[in-house]
Protein backbone atom coordinates (compact mmCIF):
# COMPACT_ATOMS: atom_id res chain seq x y z
CA UNK A 1 0.00 0.00 0.00
CA UNK A 2 2.69 2.41 0.84
CA UNK A 3 4.39 2.22 -2.50
CA UNK A 4 0.57 3.15 -4.27
CA UNK A 5 0.05 6.22 -5.82
CA UNK A 6 -1.45 8.96 -4.14
CA UNK A 7 -3.91 9.23 -6.79
CA UNK A 8 -4.60 6.36 -10.30
CA UNK A 9 -7.41 7.27 -12.40
CA UNK A 10 -7.23 3.87 -14.45
CA UNK A 11 -9.25 3.95 -17.93
CA UNK A 12 -12.60 5.05 -16.56
CA UNK A 13 -15.48 5.78 -19.13
CA UNK A 14 -18.11 8.09 -17.88
CA UNK A 15 -21.54 9.01 -19.52
CA UNK A 16 -24.25 11.52 -19.08
CA UNK A 17 -27.41 9.25 -19.75
CA UNK A 18 -26.10 7.70 -23.10
CA UNK A 19 -23.65 10.25 -23.85
CA UNK A 20 -20.08 8.98 -23.34
CA UNK A 21 -18.25 11.63 -22.19
CA UNK A 22 -14.71 9.90 -21.05
CA UNK A 23 -12.88 7.42 -23.13
CA UNK A 24 -10.57 5.31 -21.55
CA UNK A 25 -8.94 8.56 -19.40
CA UNK A 26 -6.31 7.40 -17.28
CA UNK A 27 -3.97 9.75 -15.01
CA UNK A 28 -2.14 9.83 -11.55
CA UNK A 29 -1.18 12.35 -9.18
CA UNK A 30 2.23 11.71 -7.02
CA UNK A 31 2.39 13.02 -3.49
CA UNK A 32 3.26 17.14 -3.44
CA UNK A 33 2.71 17.21 -7.05
CA UNK A 34 0.41 19.94 -8.56
CA UNK A 35 -0.66 18.45 -11.66
CA UNK A 36 -2.67 19.81 -14.48
CA UNK A 37 -5.40 19.20 -16.66
CA UNK A 38 -5.83 21.04 -19.63
CA UNK A 39 -8.43 20.98 -22.28
CA UNK A 40 -11.14 23.36 -24.06
CA UNK A 41 -14.81 23.97 -22.94
CA UNK A 42 -16.46 20.37 -22.87
CA UNK A 43 -13.33 18.54 -23.58
CA UNK A 44 -13.74 16.67 -20.16
CA UNK A 45 -12.31 18.12 -17.89
CA UNK A 46 -14.77 18.79 -15.13
CA UNK A 47 -16.24 14.98 -15.72
CA UNK A 48 -13.14 13.77 -14.80
CA UNK A 49 -13.54 15.79 -11.43
CA UNK A 50 -16.80 14.27 -10.55
CA UNK A 51 -15.88 10.68 -11.86
CA UNK A 52 -13.04 10.97 -8.85
CA UNK A 53 -15.77 12.15 -6.41
CA UNK A 54 -18.07 10.02 -7.16
CA UNK A 55 -20.87 12.78 -8.40
CA UNK A 56 -20.77 10.97 -11.38
CA UNK A 57 -19.67 7.67 -11.61
CA UNK A 58 -17.62 5.76 -13.67
CA UNK A 59 -18.83 2.92 -15.34
CA UNK A 60 -15.71 1.57 -16.04
CA UNK A 61 -12.43 1.80 -15.09
CA UNK A 62 -10.46 2.27 -11.31
CA UNK A 63 -9.65 5.50 -9.85
CA UNK A 64 -7.77 4.41 -6.33
CA UNK A 65 -6.58 6.70 -3.61
CA UNK A 66 -3.76 5.51 -1.78
CA UNK A 67 -4.45 2.33 -3.59
CA UNK A 68 -7.82 2.10 -2.41
CA UNK A 69 -10.48 1.64 -4.58
CA UNK A 70 -13.39 4.84 -4.67
CA UNK A 71 -14.91 3.72 -7.79
CA UNK A 72 -18.54 2.86 -6.23
CA UNK A 73 -18.44 4.91 -3.22
CA UNK A 74 -21.25 7.69 -2.42
CA UNK A 75 -19.32 11.36 -2.85
CA UNK A 76 -19.57 11.82 1.10
CA UNK A 77 -17.25 8.42 1.64
CA UNK A 78 -14.64 9.62 -0.97
CA UNK A 79 -14.87 12.52 0.98
CA UNK A 80 -14.17 11.45 4.30
CA UNK A 81 -11.40 9.66 2.28
CA UNK A 82 -9.36 12.45 1.85
CA UNK A 83 -10.29 13.95 -1.51
CA UNK A 84 -11.09 17.81 -0.88
CA UNK A 85 -12.82 19.58 -3.87
CA UNK A 86 -12.43 23.54 -5.07
CA UNK A 87 -15.74 23.33 -7.35
CA UNK A 88 -15.79 25.08 -10.69
CA UNK A 89 -18.15 28.49 -9.71
CA UNK A 90 -17.26 28.02 -6.30
CA UNK A 91 -20.14 27.12 -5.30
CA UNK A 92 -20.70 28.77 -2.18
CA UNK A 93 -23.73 27.50 0.44
CA UNK A 94 -24.28 31.49 -0.25
CA UNK A 95 -27.09 31.97 2.74
CA UNK A 96 -24.52 31.27 5.15
CA UNK A 97 -21.58 32.63 6.63
CA UNK A 98 -18.17 32.36 5.82
CA UNK A 99 -18.04 30.85 9.53
CA UNK A 100 -20.57 28.37 8.27
CA UNK A 101 -19.43 27.66 5.01
CA UNK A 102 -16.01 26.18 7.05
CA UNK A 103 -17.79 24.39 9.62
CA UNK A 104 -20.11 22.25 6.79
CA UNK A 105 -16.65 20.91 5.76
CA UNK A 106 -14.58 20.76 8.88
CA UNK A 107 -13.24 17.59 9.63
CA UNK A 108 -10.76 17.48 12.73
CA UNK A 109 -7.60 15.11 12.16
CA UNK A 110 -4.77 14.14 14.40
CA UNK A 111 -1.84 16.34 14.72
CA UNK A 112 -1.48 19.75 13.41
CA UNK A 113 -3.83 19.65 10.66
CA UNK A 114 -5.76 22.47 8.92
CA UNK A 115 -8.28 24.05 11.63
CA UNK A 116 -10.59 26.88 10.70
CA UNK A 117 -8.34 28.90 13.00
CA UNK A 118 -5.46 27.75 10.74
CA UNK A 119 -7.74 29.14 7.56
CA UNK A 120 -7.99 32.42 9.46
CA UNK A 121 -4.33 32.61 10.17
CA UNK A 122 -3.47 32.20 6.34
CA UNK A 123 -6.18 33.81 4.78
CA UNK A 124 -6.82 36.71 7.00
CA UNK A 125 -9.19 38.65 5.11
CA UNK A 126 -12.08 35.40 5.58
CA UNK A 127 -11.77 35.97 9.43
CA UNK A 128 -12.57 39.54 9.00
CA UNK A 129 -15.55 38.56 6.92
CA UNK A 130 -16.52 35.57 9.41
CA UNK A 131 -19.93 36.73 10.08
CA UNK A 132 -20.93 37.63 6.40
CA UNK A 133 -23.06 35.81 3.98
CA UNK A 134 -20.74 34.20 1.34
CA UNK A 135 -22.88 35.27 -1.59
CA UNK A 136 -22.39 38.87 -0.34
CA UNK A 137 -18.35 37.99 -1.18
CA UNK A 138 -16.16 38.81 -4.25
CA UNK A 139 -14.83 36.44 -6.67
CA UNK A 140 -11.37 36.50 -5.44
CA UNK A 141 -12.52 35.88 -2.01
CA UNK A 142 -15.23 33.42 -2.63
CA UNK A 143 -12.22 31.38 -3.88
CA UNK A 144 -10.45 31.67 -1.07
CA UNK A 145 -13.59 30.71 1.01
CA UNK A 146 -13.29 27.37 -1.40
CA UNK A 147 -10.09 26.56 -0.77
CA UNK A 148 -10.42 27.07 2.96
CA UNK A 149 -13.24 25.27 2.98
CA UNK A 150 -11.66 22.27 0.84
CA UNK A 151 -8.70 22.47 3.34
CA UNK A 152 -10.44 22.34 6.62
CA UNK A 153 -11.78 18.75 5.71
CA UNK A 154 -7.74 18.29 5.67
CA UNK A 155 -7.52 15.87 2.59
CA UNK A 156 -4.58 14.04 0.99
CA UNK A 157 -5.66 15.36 -2.35
CA UNK A 158 -7.44 18.72 -3.38
CA UNK A 159 -9.16 18.68 -6.83
CA UNK A 160 -9.44 22.20 -8.18
CA UNK A 161 -11.71 23.18 -10.87
CA UNK A 162 -11.24 26.81 -13.02
CA UNK A 163 -10.26 28.19 -10.40
CA UNK A 164 -9.27 31.54 -12.54
CA UNK A 165 -12.83 31.73 -14.15
CA UNK A 166 -14.40 35.14 -13.44
CA UNK A 167 -11.17 36.62 -11.52
CA UNK A 168 -9.71 40.19 -12.16
CA UNK A 169 -5.63 38.94 -13.26
CA UNK A 170 -4.04 40.34 -10.13
CA UNK A 171 -6.33 37.86 -7.86
CA UNK A 172 -5.72 35.14 -10.33
CA UNK A 173 -2.12 35.64 -9.64
CA UNK A 174 -2.04 35.41 -6.02
CA UNK A 175 -4.53 32.54 -6.20
CA UNK A 176 -1.80 30.60 -7.88
CA UNK A 177 1.21 31.66 -5.08
CA UNK A 178 -1.48 30.41 -2.69
CA UNK A 179 -1.86 27.22 -5.02
CA UNK A 180 2.35 26.71 -4.35
CA UNK A 181 2.49 27.72 -1.72
CA UNK A 182 0.28 24.88 -0.49
CA UNK A 183 1.96 22.50 -2.53
CA UNK A 184 4.84 23.70 -0.77
CA UNK A 185 3.51 22.73 2.63
CA UNK A 186 2.65 19.21 1.44
CA UNK A 187 -0.38 19.49 -0.32
CA UNK A 188 -1.28 17.37 -3.73
CA UNK A 189 -3.32 19.00 -6.27
CA UNK A 190 -4.72 17.65 -9.25
CA UNK A 191 -5.82 21.67 -11.04
CA UNK A 192 -8.13 21.84 -14.25
CA UNK A 193 -7.41 24.70 -16.10
CA UNK A 194 -8.34 26.42 -19.46
CA UNK A 195 -6.07 28.92 -18.57
CA UNK A 196 -2.97 26.96 -19.89
CA UNK A 197 0.14 28.73 -19.43
CA UNK A 198 -0.67 30.04 -15.73
CA UNK A 199 -1.87 26.24 -14.74
CA UNK A 200 1.88 25.05 -16.49
CA UNK A 201 3.50 27.42 -14.20
CA UNK A 202 2.79 26.30 -11.14
CA UNK A 203 2.35 22.44 -11.92
CA UNK A 204 5.25 19.65 -12.41
CA UNK A 205 3.19 17.35 -14.74
CA UNK A 206 0.31 18.13 -17.07
CA UNK A 207 -2.05 15.84 -19.17
CA UNK A 208 -4.19 17.01 -22.17
CA UNK A 209 -7.67 15.78 -22.59
CA UNK A 210 -9.43 16.70 -26.30
CA UNK A 211 -12.75 14.93 -26.94
CA UNK A 212 -12.84 13.01 -23.73
CA UNK A 213 -9.67 11.44 -24.07
CA UNK A 214 -6.44 11.98 -23.12
CA UNK A 215 -4.15 13.57 -26.08
CA UNK A 216 -0.98 14.16 -23.88
CA UNK A 217 1.56 13.68 -20.54
CA UNK A 218 3.99 15.41 -20.02
CA UNK A 219 6.12 17.75 -17.86
CA UNK A 220 4.53 20.60 -17.45
CA UNK A 221 7.70 22.71 -18.34
CA UNK A 222 8.08 21.31 -21.92
CA UNK A 223 4.74 21.84 -22.27
CA UNK A 224 4.48 25.50 -21.11
CA UNK A 225 7.55 26.25 -23.74
CA UNK A 226 6.28 24.74 -27.02
CA UNK A 227 3.52 26.95 -27.35
CA UNK A 228 2.32 25.78 -30.88
CA UNK A 229 2.28 22.32 -29.16
CA UNK A 230 -0.47 23.35 -27.00
CA UNK A 231 -2.44 24.50 -29.41
CA UNK A 232 -2.26 21.80 -31.69
CA UNK A 233 -2.99 19.37 -28.37
CA UNK A 234 -6.11 21.86 -27.64
CA UNK A 235 -7.65 21.87 -31.04
CA UNK A 236 -6.66 25.30 -31.78
CA UNK A 237 -5.80 26.72 -35.10
CA UNK A 238 -2.85 28.52 -35.61
CA UNK A 239 -3.89 31.92 -35.16
CA UNK A 240 -6.39 31.19 -32.39
CA UNK A 241 -5.15 32.40 -28.78
CA UNK A 242 -4.59 30.03 -25.92
CA UNK A 243 -7.09 30.66 -23.53
CA UNK A 244 -4.98 33.06 -20.53
CA UNK B 1 -68.00 43.62 20.86
CA UNK B 2 -64.55 42.37 22.54
CA UNK B 3 -66.07 39.85 24.40
CA UNK B 4 -67.22 38.66 20.83
CA UNK B 5 -63.78 38.83 19.43
CA UNK B 6 -61.24 37.88 21.78
CA UNK B 7 -62.25 34.32 21.58
CA UNK B 8 -62.24 34.31 17.87
CA UNK B 9 -58.86 35.81 17.55
CA UNK B 10 -57.20 33.33 20.27
CA UNK B 11 -59.16 30.76 17.65
CA UNK B 12 -57.62 32.62 14.75
CA UNK B 13 -54.55 32.28 16.33
CA UNK B 14 -54.72 28.66 17.70
CA UNK B 15 -55.53 27.44 14.01
CA UNK B 16 -52.98 30.00 12.45
CA UNK B 17 -50.15 28.04 14.62
CA UNK B 18 -51.57 24.47 13.56
CA UNK B 19 -51.27 25.91 9.69
CA UNK B 20 -47.70 27.03 11.05
CA UNK B 21 -46.98 23.70 12.19
CA UNK B 22 -47.83 21.83 9.22
CA UNK B 23 -46.71 24.46 6.95
CA UNK B 24 -43.09 24.53 8.35
CA UNK B 25 -42.85 20.90 8.01
CA UNK B 26 -44.21 20.89 4.20
CA UNK B 27 -41.59 23.41 3.84
CA UNK B 28 -38.81 21.41 5.30
CA UNK B 29 -39.46 18.84 2.98
CA UNK B 30 -40.36 20.51 -0.35
CA UNK B 31 -37.21 22.59 0.11
CA UNK B 32 -34.77 20.15 0.74
CA UNK B 33 -36.02 16.60 -1.68
CA UNK B 34 -38.27 18.40 -3.64
CA UNK B 35 -41.00 16.48 -2.28
CA UNK B 36 -44.35 17.80 -2.16
CA UNK B 37 -46.04 15.35 0.52
CA UNK B 38 -49.77 15.13 0.29
CA UNK B 39 -49.64 12.39 2.93
CA UNK B 40 -48.69 15.39 5.51
CA UNK B 41 -52.48 15.33 6.98
CA UNK B 42 -51.94 11.98 6.95
CA UNK B 43 -49.47 11.15 9.46
CA UNK B 44 -51.15 14.11 11.78
CA UNK B 45 -53.95 11.71 11.63
CA UNK B 46 -52.30 9.01 12.27
CA UNK B 47 -50.36 10.01 15.60
CA UNK B 48 -54.08 11.14 16.37
CA UNK B 49 -55.41 7.67 16.35
CA UNK B 50 -52.22 6.26 17.75
CA UNK B 51 -52.82 8.53 20.47
CA UNK B 52 -56.04 7.83 21.09
CA UNK B 53 -55.67 4.28 21.42
CA UNK B 54 -53.00 4.63 24.26
CA UNK B 55 -55.14 6.48 26.19
CA UNK B 56 -58.26 4.55 25.43
CA UNK B 57 -56.11 1.59 27.31
CA UNK B 58 -55.14 3.68 29.94
CA UNK B 59 -52.19 5.92 29.01
CA UNK B 60 -52.47 9.73 30.11
CA UNK B 61 -52.19 12.41 27.64
CA UNK B 62 -48.60 13.39 28.08
CA UNK B 63 -47.36 9.50 27.54
CA UNK B 64 -49.61 9.26 25.06
CA UNK B 65 -48.46 12.89 23.24
CA UNK B 66 -44.68 11.86 23.58
CA UNK B 67 -44.85 7.81 22.81
CA UNK B 68 -47.11 8.54 19.45
CA UNK B 69 -45.44 11.55 17.84
CA UNK B 70 -42.39 9.68 18.40
CA UNK B 71 -44.23 6.35 16.83
CA UNK B 72 -45.51 8.35 13.72
CA UNK B 73 -41.91 9.77 13.15
CA UNK B 74 -40.62 6.58 13.14
CA UNK B 75 -43.40 5.39 10.81
CA UNK B 76 -42.34 8.68 8.51
CA UNK B 77 -38.42 7.06 8.77
CA UNK B 78 -40.06 3.76 7.05
CA UNK B 79 -42.01 5.13 4.24
CA UNK B 80 -39.23 7.60 3.33
CA UNK B 81 -36.81 5.25 2.96
CA UNK B 82 -38.80 2.80 1.26
CA UNK B 83 -41.42 4.73 -1.29
CA UNK B 84 -40.07 7.84 -0.82
CA UNK B 85 -36.44 8.34 -1.43
CA UNK B 86 -36.16 6.36 -4.38
CA UNK B 87 -38.12 8.92 -6.12
CA UNK B 88 -35.64 11.97 -5.54
CA UNK B 89 -33.79 11.61 -8.75
CA UNK B 90 -37.03 11.76 -10.54
CA UNK B 91 -39.00 15.15 -11.37
CA UNK B 92 -41.53 15.93 -8.32
CA UNK B 93 -44.43 14.69 -9.74
CA UNK B 94 -43.47 11.04 -8.98
CA UNK B 95 -43.34 11.93 -5.61
CA UNK B 96 -46.09 13.78 -5.56
CA UNK B 97 -48.43 11.06 -7.03
CA UNK B 98 -47.05 8.57 -4.88
CA UNK B 99 -47.84 10.72 -1.66
CA UNK B 100 -51.08 11.52 -2.78
CA UNK B 101 -51.85 7.95 -3.26
CA UNK B 102 -50.53 7.11 0.49
CA UNK B 103 -52.87 9.42 1.42
CA UNK B 104 -55.76 7.29 0.76
CA UNK B 105 -54.06 4.01 1.70
CA UNK B 106 -54.05 5.82 4.98
CA UNK B 107 -57.66 7.27 5.05
CA UNK B 108 -58.84 4.13 4.45
CA UNK B 109 -56.86 2.08 6.83
CA UNK B 110 -58.04 4.57 9.69
CA UNK B 111 -61.41 3.80 8.51
CA UNK B 112 -61.17 0.43 8.71
CA UNK B 113 -59.36 0.30 11.87
CA UNK B 114 -60.78 3.30 13.79
CA UNK B 115 -64.36 3.38 11.86
CA UNK B 116 -65.67 6.11 10.01
CA UNK B 117 -66.77 8.68 12.42
CA UNK B 118 -64.84 10.90 14.59
CA UNK B 119 -63.36 8.97 18.02
CA UNK B 120 -64.03 10.70 20.77
CA UNK B 121 -60.67 11.93 21.54
CA UNK B 122 -60.85 14.96 24.93
CA UNK B 123 -58.38 16.95 26.30
CA UNK B 124 -56.42 15.98 29.68
CA UNK B 125 -58.59 17.17 32.87
CA UNK B 126 -56.10 19.24 33.77
CA UNK B 127 -56.48 21.45 30.61
CA UNK B 128 -60.50 21.80 30.44
CA UNK B 129 -62.32 24.32 31.72
CA UNK B 130 -61.60 27.77 30.81
CA UNK B 131 -59.15 30.67 32.01
CA UNK B 132 -60.47 33.88 32.79
CA UNK B 133 -57.77 36.64 31.30
CA UNK B 134 -59.12 40.22 32.10
CA UNK B 135 -62.61 40.27 31.17
CA UNK B 136 -62.59 37.20 28.61
CA UNK B 137 -62.61 33.59 29.40
CA UNK B 138 -60.97 31.67 27.21
CA UNK B 139 -60.63 28.01 26.64
CA UNK B 140 -57.43 26.44 29.05
CA UNK B 141 -56.96 23.99 25.69
CA UNK B 142 -56.61 26.76 23.63
CA UNK B 143 -53.75 28.41 25.67
CA UNK B 144 -51.79 25.48 26.11
CA UNK B 145 -52.27 24.77 22.08
CA UNK B 146 -51.27 28.11 21.97
CA UNK B 147 -47.97 28.19 24.49
CA UNK B 148 -47.33 24.06 22.89
CA UNK B 149 -46.97 25.41 19.83
CA UNK B 150 -44.46 28.11 20.49
CA UNK B 151 -42.50 26.02 22.61
CA UNK B 152 -42.01 23.71 19.14
CA UNK B 153 -41.61 26.26 16.81
CA UNK B 154 -38.29 27.99 19.14
CA UNK B 155 -37.07 24.42 19.83
CA UNK B 156 -37.15 24.27 15.69
CA UNK B 157 -35.11 27.44 15.38
CA UNK B 158 -32.53 26.59 18.15
CA UNK B 159 -32.30 23.08 16.58
CA UNK B 160 -31.86 24.74 12.56
CA UNK B 161 -29.42 27.48 13.69
CA UNK B 162 -27.40 26.66 16.74
CA UNK B 163 -26.60 22.99 15.88
CA UNK B 164 -24.54 21.29 13.88
CA UNK B 165 -27.13 19.29 12.18
CA UNK B 166 -29.11 22.16 11.75
CA UNK B 167 -26.37 24.13 9.90
CA UNK B 168 -26.31 20.91 7.51
CA UNK B 169 -29.96 21.07 7.14
CA UNK B 170 -29.58 24.85 5.95
CA UNK B 171 -26.51 24.34 3.68
CA UNK B 172 -28.29 21.08 1.38
CA UNK B 173 -31.28 23.23 0.84
CA UNK B 174 -28.75 25.23 -1.05
CA UNK B 175 -26.83 22.35 -2.63
CA UNK B 176 -26.99 19.14 -1.50
CA UNK B 177 -24.41 17.66 -3.73
CA UNK B 178 -21.84 20.02 -2.91
CA UNK B 179 -22.41 19.00 0.82
CA UNK B 180 -21.61 15.59 -0.30
CA UNK B 181 -18.89 16.63 -1.62
CA UNK B 182 -17.34 17.73 1.62
CA UNK B 183 -18.24 14.85 3.40
CA UNK B 184 -21.87 14.78 4.37
CA UNK B 185 -23.80 11.68 3.84
CA UNK B 186 -26.83 13.77 1.92
CA UNK B 187 -29.22 10.48 2.23
CA UNK B 188 -29.46 10.61 6.20
CA UNK B 189 -30.11 14.41 6.03
CA UNK B 190 -32.77 13.45 3.65
CA UNK B 191 -34.10 11.12 6.19
CA UNK B 192 -33.57 12.86 9.48
CA UNK B 193 -35.16 15.90 7.85
CA UNK B 194 -38.34 14.21 6.58
CA UNK B 195 -38.59 12.30 9.98
CA UNK B 196 -38.49 16.05 11.69
CA UNK B 197 -41.57 17.12 9.40
CA UNK B 198 -43.34 14.18 10.54
CA UNK B 199 -42.71 14.60 14.25
CA UNK B 200 -44.14 18.28 13.58
CA UNK B 201 -46.95 17.34 12.55
CA UNK B 202 -47.66 14.07 14.62
CA UNK B 203 -47.36 16.36 17.64
CA UNK B 204 -49.80 19.47 15.82
CA UNK B 205 -52.18 16.09 15.33
CA UNK B 206 -52.00 14.89 19.08
CA UNK B 207 -53.14 18.58 19.84
CA UNK B 208 -55.61 19.08 16.95
CA UNK B 209 -57.71 15.98 17.81
CA UNK B 210 -58.44 17.06 21.20
CA UNK B 211 -59.41 21.00 19.53
CA UNK B 212 -60.89 19.39 16.44
CA UNK B 213 -62.57 16.01 16.78
CA UNK B 214 -60.21 12.95 15.29
CA UNK B 215 -61.70 11.55 12.34
CA UNK B 216 -60.15 9.93 9.35
CA UNK B 217 -60.35 13.34 6.96
CA UNK B 218 -58.64 15.22 10.24
CA UNK B 219 -55.56 16.02 9.08
CA UNK B 220 -56.06 15.97 5.48
CA UNK B 221 -58.85 19.06 6.06
CA UNK B 222 -56.28 20.74 7.60
CA UNK B 223 -53.33 20.57 4.69
CA UNK B 224 -55.22 22.81 2.36
CA UNK B 225 -54.73 26.09 4.59
CA UNK B 226 -51.25 24.36 5.23
CA UNK B 227 -50.52 24.73 1.44
CA UNK B 228 -51.99 27.76 1.08
CA UNK B 229 -50.22 29.28 4.27
CA UNK B 230 -46.77 27.91 2.26
CA UNK B 231 -47.96 29.53 -0.96
CA UNK B 232 -49.06 32.98 1.18
CA UNK B 233 -45.64 33.25 3.43
CA UNK B 234 -43.34 32.37 0.83
CA UNK B 235 -41.57 28.79 -0.29
CA UNK B 236 -38.51 28.37 1.69
CA UNK B 237 -39.17 30.54 4.49
CA UNK B 238 -39.64 29.43 7.99
CA UNK B 239 -40.86 33.12 9.73
CA UNK B 240 -42.98 32.85 5.75
CA UNK B 241 -45.03 29.82 7.38
CA UNK B 242 -45.45 31.46 10.50
CA UNK B 243 -46.56 34.63 9.31
CA UNK B 244 -48.72 33.27 6.78
CA UNK B 245 -50.20 30.90 9.12
CA UNK B 246 -51.44 33.27 11.22
CA UNK B 247 -52.74 35.33 8.42
CA UNK B 248 -54.77 32.32 7.03
CA UNK B 249 -56.18 31.42 10.56
CA UNK B 250 -56.81 35.05 11.71
CA UNK B 251 -58.76 35.60 8.07
CA UNK B 252 -61.11 32.51 8.40
CA UNK B 253 -62.04 33.34 12.54
CA UNK B 254 -63.17 36.68 12.14
CA UNK B 255 -64.64 35.67 8.47
CA UNK B 256 -66.33 33.45 10.21
CA UNK B 257 -67.34 35.97 13.30
CA UNK B 258 -68.92 38.43 10.68
CA UNK B 259 -69.64 36.73 7.25
CA UNK B 260 -69.91 33.30 8.38
CA UNK B 261 -70.67 32.18 4.33
CA UNK B 262 -66.90 33.35 3.27
CA UNK B 263 -64.89 31.33 6.26
CA UNK B 264 -64.43 28.89 3.58
CA UNK B 265 -63.56 30.95 0.62
CA UNK B 266 -61.37 33.27 2.58
CA UNK B 267 -57.93 31.99 2.16
CA UNK B 268 -58.00 31.42 -1.28
CA UNK B 269 -59.09 35.39 -1.45
CA UNK B 270 -56.20 36.28 0.62
CA UNK B 271 -53.61 33.88 -1.50
CA UNK B 272 -54.80 35.53 -4.31
CA UNK B 273 -53.76 38.90 -2.75
CA UNK B 274 -50.78 38.20 -1.88
CA UNK B 275 -49.70 36.73 -4.96
CA UNK B 276 -50.73 39.59 -7.25
CA UNK B 277 -48.60 42.44 -5.18
CA UNK B 278 -45.63 39.43 -4.42
CA UNK B 279 -45.84 36.43 -6.43
CA UNK B 280 -42.71 35.23 -4.28
CA UNK B 281 -45.14 35.31 -1.19
CA UNK B 282 -44.31 37.26 1.52
CA UNK B 283 -41.03 36.16 3.02
CA UNK B 284 -39.96 33.56 -0.32
CA UNK B 285 -37.14 34.08 -2.26
CA UNK B 286 -36.72 34.26 -6.11
CA UNK B 287 -36.03 31.36 -7.91
CA UNK B 288 -36.37 28.64 -5.12
CA UNK B 289 -36.32 26.11 -7.15
CA UNK B 290 -34.11 27.66 -9.91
Amino acid sequence: MSDARLLEVERINTYYGKSHILHDVSLHVEQGEIVTLLGLNGAGKTTTLRSILGLTPPRTGTVKLNGRELRGLAPHAVARLGVGYVPEGRRMFKNLSVLENLQLAERGTVGDGWTIGRVYDRFPKLKELAGRKSGRLSGGEQEMLAIGRALVGNPKLILVDEPSQGLAPIIVIELYKTLEELRRQGASILLVEQNALLALKVSQRAYVIDDGHIVHTGAADELAHDQPRIRGLMGLREDEDIPA
Amino acid sequence: MIEHLAPEIVNGIVLGAFYAIIAIGLSLIMNLTGTINLAHGSFMTLAGYLAFTLMSRGSNFWFALAASAICTAIIGLVVERLLISPLYKRVPLYSLLLTFGLSLVFEEVFRLIWGPSTVPFSAPPELSGATQIGDVFLPTYRLFIMVALVVVMVALLVFLYRTRLGLRLRGAVQDAEMLAALGTNTQLLYMTNFGLGILLAAIAGVLAAGLLGLGPTMGNDLLMPAFITVVIGGMGSLAGSIVGGLLVGLAISITTLYLPAASEVIMYVLMAVVLLIRPRGLFGEEGIFG
